[in-house]
């Protein structure tokens, strides 16, 4: 009697430790209200994390390289900036290209493109925008021979400014290639 | 914009910009405090009513009450002729602003006949440091949940059912195309070739989705079953296409290209073939969303879009399909307005507002005009998406 009792209060309380366990929900409270605007009196919900699943399962068409972002090496190379709404590499950036072309033949390093906007156009505009900024400095690129199968682009649009004031010099700063070595 | 002041003769009816809004004085339930709240901010976002302050000046009256055993009563009455609009009952619910939303719609669709919004959601990129992730609420900014933890996440689109959510994602590094299954968490990858994978918007049937891809060169436009089947190539340019926006029958699809210059709003039949030029000024006319009124609505499908005139972002409608027509401004202030997306019942659209560079979500009554402020959120919530 006594031990079904201790093993029932035993499982009741593996229940409870489980159930604790398998609660992923977190409850989330936003860094702070914005400053109420002209007739909100809502206060912010606090946001939950829903049950995220962990495993993505890859089914979708096409297939590019597998990177983490612990591969990449930054800083190595000068950006190359570009004029407002413009993916055409300026004459004068042209030798910060040959640079990065010059390191890429002494090895086989696999080589990313990073194109970037400034705030001031719309986010998938953007995005369209700074893959044709990334293409455009991968074609130079392969002018000066460095084979296309080393080279990747990502387009961050405006989403990763490395400036994140709001001016013309922020701007102008944002408008640019970043060109980020692979290790492996 | 000019409130015009009624005649006595219908002192009940307010006319914003030349259309009526049904003002509704909302006495709520007895009984139920949160089921009155609700309701009442339903009725002010619902664009066809209007809240009443004054209940002299209400063309309708609502009242109800939460009885003993929990059920809900609800009725709607004609100020003037004393008509019953609306008499019903309801069995008592644990989910009080669910039965307080199924309410909410049930009103409107008794005085206007027409659908409400107050059961949707809306899809919107949460802002979270710098990361920015992908989020769902009900409408009115309640329950609002997280369901990426991918870093960078952007353009987030309904499968029609309501079931999953297709976005961008910066998940590994590069920019993929996702899958979010809302039930169960589960997400898949649609698209993850070389290069751009972006802007995927389901079809209406939900079959296919439409993207773009750079993985031939500039970023252009492509079809695909949602089963990865059937890949099409749309467009083939010099320029960079994006946003694509199915039309209601799924016959066509408008999309942003800047191939002669800088980006407009283009229209081109689902299997390819040339391409109509939608808008030509202003100067930068981006983010299509084309609306899908429900049969007999009152409203027309229309394309909203995301204009740049003077430095700000500006929404504006172009209402008719014929090629060069003018791009209506609807929503034009100090503020950069970006983002549109549509209601299910095509009245209303979502956007984001930015203020000193922190976006919150708003509502617009197209027909009135009337913005209508959503809860904020922390750091900041951009790129709705309006659901079923």
């Amino acid at each position: 009697m006594q031990s079904k009792v201790l093993t029932h209060t035993m499982i009741l309380a593996l229940v409870a430790a489980l159930s604790l366990v398998g609660c992923k929900k977190k409850p989330f409270q936003p860094a702070g209200p914005t400053g109420p605007g002209p007739g909100t009196t809502t206060t912010p919900p606090p946001i939950t994390t829903s049950d995220i699943g962990p495993v993505v399962t890859i089914s979708g068409a096409g297939t590019r390289p597998d990177i983490t972002s612990a591969d990449l090496d930054k800083h190595q190379f000068m950006p190359v900036y570009f004029d407002y709404d413009s993916a055409k590499i300026k004459p004068g950036e042209m030798p910060k290209i040959k640079t990065v072309a010059e390191a890429l033949k002494g090895n086989s390093k696999k080589l990313i493109i990073e194109g970037h906007c400034d705030e001031r156009g719309t986010a998938e505009y953007n995005r369209a925008l700074g893959e044709r900024r990334a293409q455009a400095a991968l074609a130079e690129l392969g002018r000066l021979g460095i084979d296309a199968s080393r080279l990747s682009t990502i387009s961050f649009g405006k989403d990763r400014p490395v400036d994140a004031t709001h001016d013309d010099t922020a701007w102008s700063r944002n408008r640019r290639c970043e060109f980020v070595t692979l290790d492996k | 914009m000019c409130l015009l002041a009624v005649s006595a003769a219908n002192a009940q009816v307010t006319v914003v910009k030349g259309f009526q809004k049904r003002l509704v004085a909302v006495n709520g339930f007895t009984g139920g405090a949160t089921l009155t709240e609700v309701v009442r901010n339903d009725v002010r976002l619902s664009g066809y009513l209007g809240l009443s302050k004054d209940p002299a000046a209400a063309e309708f009256v609502q009242q109800g009450n939460v009885r003993s055993d929990g059920s809900v009563e609800c009725f709607v009455t004609h100020v003037v002729t004393k008509k019953v609009f609306m008499s019903k009952a309801y069995p008592g619910s644990l989910n009080t602003r669910r039965l307080a939303h199924a309410i909410s719609d049930d009103i409107v669709k008794a005085i206007t006949g027409q659908r409400g919004v107050a059961q949707t959601r809306i899809a919107f990129i949460l802002k979270r440091g710098r990361d920015k992730e992908l989020a769902v609420m009900d409408y009115d900014g309640a329950n609002p949940r997280q369901f990426s933890n991918d870093r960078l996440c952007a353009h987030p689109r309904w499968a029609p059912d309501g079931t999953r959510i297709v976005y961008t994602s910066y998940w590994q590094v590069f920019p993929d195309v996702l899958e979010v299954n809302l039930l169960t968490g589960h997400r898949r990858v649609i698209a993850r070739f070389p290069g751009l994978n972006s802007g995927a918007e389901y079809s209406p049937d939900g079959l296919r989705m439409a993207l773009t891809w750079s993985k031939d060169g500039n970023p252009e436009l492509y079809t695909i079953g949602v089963d990865g089947s059937g890949l099409r190539r749309l467009t083939n340019t010099r320029g960079a296409e994006s946003s694509p926006a199915w039309s209601p029958d799924g016959r066509q699809i408008a999309f942003v290209s800047d191939e002669r210059g800088s980006p407009q709003v283009y229209v081109i039949g689902r299997d390819g073939g040339e391409p109509g030029r939608l808008t030509v000024s202003p100067s930068y006319n981006t983010e299509p969303s084309w609306s899908r009124p429900p049969a007999g609505s009152e409203m027309r499908p229309m394309i909203a879009v995301t204009s740049r005139v003077g430095g700000k972002f500006q929404i504006g409608i172009v209402e008719t399909m014929a090629t060069g027509q003018g791009v209506r401004p609807v929503v034009a202030d100090e503020a950069d307005n970006e983002d549109p997306s549509w209601s299910p019942n095509g009245r209303m659209l979502v956007f984001a507002k930015t203020r000193n560079w922190r976006s919150r979500l708003y509502l617009l009554d197209v027909v009135t005009g009337e913005q209508l402020e959503l809860p904020a959120f922390g750091e900041g919530a951009s790129e709705p998406a309006w659901g079923p």
